[in-house]
């Protein structure tokens, strides 16, 4: 079953086609790469997966829901109760603790709970770190908390762009660990990456060039 | 935890964890509080600060006796009842006559007056020496003092001569026999007690009339119906000594004492007036740069003795009130009925109530001033921080925050803000506005409880409006910008 599906999506800015007629679906707990070159429509794409722009013509289903001619504020909606967000940037509240920087997007979801909070920085091995501030964490432990703020309000959709973009080696098995637990549990992922190794993580990998889907490579070894 | 439990978690750590760049956001508003505090802490004081300050410029309002009428100063003890006795500063009577220095063949204008009303009614006298403390001193204008060649510690002889003007006061048929004499004392108990004689045609006591209501009734009060005791009075002449003349009625000697000395007094007032001659020492040289030096002063009882009159001219009051209240209080002093009429020193209270008028103005613009740029300084810190939060914003909009939320978190920041801002502006503010008040006027000020609330509702309105701006800077970010990789 499908969770997410674009069918014909362009996205034009002025001259510039950032999309071109692009097709693809994406199953429920399917664990997908995205990977292409710069300026091959990557970022526009993860925009408009992520309920955070809206494409020219086309049509976006998200869980069966056609998203692309949503208001910003159904967008802001949907973003919030369906999709995870993972940056390259890691984005952390600067001034709030790790549990903190969690429990702000239970905040915005439904409830703040820091007992929920903490268990999932227990997940991704940081249970011990949640009384510190992102200043005093390394890039891989800010990510790893990115990570559980993603999933704290169980989202549908985990989205993640260039997850481990800034990270060394060891860091970047951790995450990408954490994604392969995530995919067990059932979660769909859809990571944009440069990077082959993290795309050879996933089950599939779609290659967008100019704006176009130019191959999809199935993962034969995955799972090995 | 509860959602609101986490938006004051998420505000307060945003203003107490970023402390340097929330520093600057709190200064400029608690110091724009403290000003503003200040400024209206002054605002408010102003009148009474210079309320005090314009009482060194002299009287603000006059006593005078109302036409026809004599005033004494049992009179004006009666009068100043309708001025509050904190906003009295001082009240100094009057009574001009001419004395003459027999030896310089010269004579002055002199001013009979309480010295200790002078100093508060006329703070700028400047007295080389002292004022007099005792009868038969004199303070003496410098003018006179250059023109005779006085020092301090010269004496002075001078004399009173009834004049038309005094003997007017002492009516020619009271003195003659066959007229009648009225007079009052204090009795037991502090009442007066009231007599009027008529005199035959040898002057002696023809008949008696008594009325002393206001003693007990058991003892002085029996006195009119005492017929033994008002015989006595009968064919006697004035003055009258108790115990020779007369015999005091037993149990009732106070009242007794009371009617002889009423009727000592009633003759002696209708007496002929005398030319008496006093030798004053001069205790001080007045200096005023007015009129003021071209007179000698006198205590009000020398006057007295000098003249055989409590009659008073001109009292001179400094108030401590607005102008309309200090009109209020005149018109309350003249409408009563009694012997007195007032009068304000409109030159005194026109400049004073101008003057406070344009200081009050004064502070009120830059009160305004001060608020307008609190709030450019406060909105744009605000603004600052948007932009520099710009990332901090797209993520939470990326999370899921509303518009709403954005706007109610900068908002609750801008609230926290205020608040601690005005308590930080009520306290300074009011050691501002001490500061200012020591240094300027000379005088401290009470510290106003309303100010604390005022002063931290008014700071985080400031903060509230400043922020209105920067918030809709906020909301318009668009949360991709975390996506970017920027």
């Amino acid at each position: 079953m499908s969770l997410l599906e674009l069918r014909n999506v362009s996205k034009v800015y002025g001259e510039l086609k950032a999309l071109d007629k692009v097709s693809l679906h994406v199953d429920q707990g399917e664990w997908v790469a995205i990977m292409g070159p710069s300026g091959s429509g990557k970022s526009t794409m993860m925009n408009i997966i992520g309920c955070m722009d809206k494409p020219t013509s086309g049509e976006v289903l998200l869980d069966g829901v056609d998203i692309s001619k949503e208001s910003s504020k159904r967008l802001t909606d949907i973003r919030r109760d369906k999709i995870g967000l993972i940056f390259q940037q890691f984005h952390m509240v600067s001034y709030l603790t790790a549990v903190e920087n969690v429990m702000v997007s239970q905040y915005y979801h439904s409830m703040p709970d820091e007992a929920e909070a903490l268990e999932a920085l227990g997940r991704v091995g940081l249970r011990e770190r949640a009384r510190h501030l992102p200043s005093q964490l390394s890039g891989g432990e800010q990510q790893r908390v990115c990570v559980a703020r993603a999933l704290i309000n169980h989202p549908e959709l985990i989205l993640a762009d260039e997850p481990t973009g800034n990270l060394d080696e060891a860091n970047e098995n951790i995450v990408l660990d954490l994604f392969a637990q995530l995919h067990k549990e059932g979660t769909t992922l859809i990571v944009v990456t440069h990077d082959p190794e993290v795309a050879d993580a996933a089950q599939r990998t779609i290659v967008l060039e100019h704006g176009k889907v130019a191959r999809e490579v199935i993962n034969e070894n995955f799972g090995k | 935890m509860t959602k609101r439990k986490m938006f004051l978690r998420m505000i307060t750590a945003s203003l107490l964890r970023r402390r340097s760049r929330m520093l600057i956001a709190l200064l400029s508003i608690g110091i724009g509080a403290t000003i503003l505090a200040g400024l209206v802490t002054i605002y408010v004081d102003v009148p009474r600060q210079m309320g005090a300050q314009f009482r060194s410029y002299g009287a603000n309002m006059l006593i005078l006796p109302r036409e026809g009428e004599t005033l004494t100063r049992a009179d004006l003890d009666e009068t100043l009842q309708a001025i509050p006795r904190e906003e009295l500063v001082g009240a100094a009577p009057y009574r001009y006559v001419r004395l003459d220095m027999t030896s310089r063949q010269q004579s002055f204008t002199a001013a009979g007056t309480d010295f200790a009303g002078v100093t508060q009614t006329s703070p700028y006298f400047s007295v080389e020496g002292a004022y007099p403390a005792q009868t038969r001193e004199l303070l003496v204008g410098k003018e006179i003092a250059e023109t005779i060649g006085v020092k301090v510690g010269s004496t002075m002889e001078l004399t009173w001569q009834p004049t038309a003007a005094a003997s007017e006061l002492s009516p020619e048929e009271s003195r003659v026999p066959g007229a009648s004499l009225s007079g009052s004392a204090e009795g037991f108990g502090g009442g007066m007690v009231y007599v009027t004689a008529a005199l035959n045609e040898d002057a002696a006591i023809d008949s008696l009339t008594v009325d002393v209501s206001t003693q007990t009734a058991e003892y002085g009060g029996r006195i009119p119906e005492d017929e033994t005791f008002l015989a006595q009075f009968t064919g006697k002449t004035l003055p009258l000594t108790l115990g020779e003349d007369v015999d005091a009625l037993s149990g009732a000697t106070v009242t007794s004492g009371a009617i002889v000395d009423a009727l000592n007094r009633a003759v002696q007032a209708a007496a002929p007036a005398k030319p008496r001659t006093v030798i004053f020492t001069v205790t001080g040289i007045l200096t005023t740069g007015g009129e003021e030096e071209g007179y000698v002063f006198l205590s009000l009882q020398d006057m007295e003795s000098m003249t055989g009159s409590d009659r008073l001219d001109v009292v001179e009051l400094s108030v401590s009130a607005g102008a309309d209240q200090l009109q209020t209080y005149a018109d309350a002093v003249t409408g009563s009925g009694g012997k007195a009429q007032a009068r304000l020193v409109k030159r005194v209270t026109r400049s004073e109530a101008s003057v406070l008028e344009k200081l009050t103005a004064l502070v009120f613009l830059v009160t305004l001033v001060v608020l307008l740029l609190t709030m450019i300084c406060v909105s744009t810190t605000m603004m600052a921080v948007v932009s520099e939060r710009r990332r901090e914003i797209g993520l939470r909009k990326a999370l899921g925050a509303s518009d709403s939320s954005i706007r109610a978190e900068f908002l609750g920041e801008g609230l926290f803000l205020g608040l601690l801002g005005g308590v930080m502006g009520a306290v300074l503010g009011f050691v501002f506005a001490q500061a200012v008040s020591v240094n300027v006027f000379g005088s401290s000020i009470t510290f106003q409880p309303l100010l604390l609330p005022a002063a931290i509702l008014v700071s985080m309105a400031i903060a509230a409006l400043s922020c209105l701006l920067p918030i809709r800077r906020a909301v318009a970010i668009d949360p991709a910008l975390v996506l970017k990789g920027e």
